[in-house]
């Protein structure tokens, strides 16, 4: 889509909602996302550096929970960040909000990061790109409605659970480290990690209904 | 492999997919595989959207000292922004889902198959990955692959047509599971040509995360 046409509807949007009550601005783009089609569609350096201030060190911190040491973690970030300047006019609000998109670039870099390490790649299109799965029915409404509810459940959800929803996205010997700590198979490591997804994913269906 | 179990392991690498800890070849599949089944597409990105609320959640840790400068100073002096050369992606190879179509160069191209039995085509898929091997088998209707075991654990997944064995039967998008020592008889659809592709750990790698990853399925 046009990024014409996303900042129009988006402003079509400001202006059907912007006098409501606060429960219809919650409805809206966050400031990351605007800030970000900023970044796509003019280059904006002070929209870019306020992105990087608030997603940097949350990405930084996310990785170093997830298993990466130090230095593998700022130098994920920073080629992270270069991509979301140079492919800021790609982020397309129906399908993914800032902070899901930003994640996704991060997966794509830490997995070229390991394979760099570890193994010649062939040479790929690109290698760091991905696609997050669009649906058809894609609208910038219900995309920040799903991701508020996500965000909601994550933040209700019993620390036991919520620390299991998290080794979901650990690097593959963190799961092999968990595995030696309780003495259980990696195989019930990961099927435990599989079932709170699961419940997660009803939780927020219940939700829906 | 039954459903449930298939299902299962579907799952598992779903999240392993999102998590980003599948050598290539597996990568490549679950995404194909992505493409063509919306379910597990909409599972895909419920995963990407936890993994970005959790990063947004997460304590802010301080980038080091000068950090935003340099990266500004690498975007400024750096290599321009280099357009991705679109891929010669050819016609021919329409009927493979577009995560693969990178890896293959001409399905379609007679000399690139090989005949291994009657109905029966392969050809070599490289991933550069010291994972297994993976290869695309074409199978014309109603041909069966002649009865076999595997030496390693297999992924397999139905690219166009379809194809029934002992454990049942599989259409456009599914993956089918063969574990080490499983033996099956896959025979074609009869209304149109088969085509799979199928990743195998091979006998040369245990020891990778998908290994794991299936020892761990397979109980």
């Amino acid at each position: 889509m046009n990024l014409r046409v996303v900042a129009e509807l988006i402003s079509s949007l400001d202006m059907s909602m912007g006098s409501g009550s606060s429960n219809d601005n919650q409805n809206n783009l966050s400031e990351w996302d605007r800030l970000l089609l900023r970044v796509g569609s003019d280059r904006d350096r002070s929209a870019f550096k306020k992105l990087y201030e608030h997603f940097a060190p949350r990405l930084k911190s996310f990785l170093l929970r997830i298993g990466s040491d130090m230095s593998a973690a700022e130098e994920i970030c920073q080629e992270s960040m270069i991509m979301v300047w140079r492919r800021a006019e790609t982020f397309n609000p129906e399908s993914a909000g800032a902070s899901t998109w930003i994640f996704t670039i991060a997966r794509n870099k830490r997995i070229d990061k390991l394979r760099k390490d570890n193994r010649p790649l062939p040479d790929l299109n690109d290698p760091s790109f991905f696609q997050i799965p669009v649906d058809k029915s894609d609208d910038i409404l219900q995309r920040v409605e799903e991701e508020k509810k996500i965000k909601n459940a994550l933040k209700n959800l019993p620390p036991e659970q919520a620390k299991l929803i998290l080794s979901a996205y650990y690097e593959e010997k963190s799961h092999r480290k968990i595995a030696d700590e309780t003495n259980l198979p990696l195989g019930t490591v990961k099927s435990r990690i599989r079932l709170a997804i699961n419940r997660l994913r009803t939780q927020l269906e219940e939700l829906e209904g | 492999m039954n459903k449930q179990n298939t299902l299962t392991l579907v799952e598992s690498l779903l999240i392993d997919y999102a998590s980003g800890s599948l050598p290539l070849a597996l990568e490549v599949l679950v995404e194909s595989h992505i493409s063509m089944n919306p379910s597990s597409a909409r599972s895909i990105r419920m995963l990407l959207q936890i993994g970005g609320a959790l990063m947004e959640n997460s304590d802010p840790i301080s980038m080091s000292e000068g950090s935003f400068e340099r990266l500004m100073d690498e975007i400024d002096g750096g290599q321009q922004d280099e357009e991705i050369a679109k891929s010669d992606v050819s016609n021919d190879n329409d009927k493979l889902p577009l995560p693969l179509r990178n890896f293959v160069s001409e399905a379609t191209f007679p000399k690139n198959w090989r005949r291994i039995g009657i109905g029966l085509s392969e050809q070599t898929v490289d991933f550069g990955d010291e994972f297994g091997n993976a290869k695309l088998y074409r199978i014309a209707p109603g041909c069966g692959v002649p009865s076999h075991s595997h030496d390693g654990n297999e992924v397999s997944l139905v690219l166009a047509g379809g194809f029934t064995d002992e454990y049942g039967s599989y259409g456009p998008g599914d993956i089918s599971i063969q574990e080490t020592g499983a033996v099956h008889k896959p025979v074609a659809d009869a209304d149109g040509e088969c085509i799979v592709l199928a990743v195998n750990e091979g006998p040369i790698v245990l020891t990778g995360p998908v290994g794991r990853l299936l020892n761990m399925l397979i109980k």
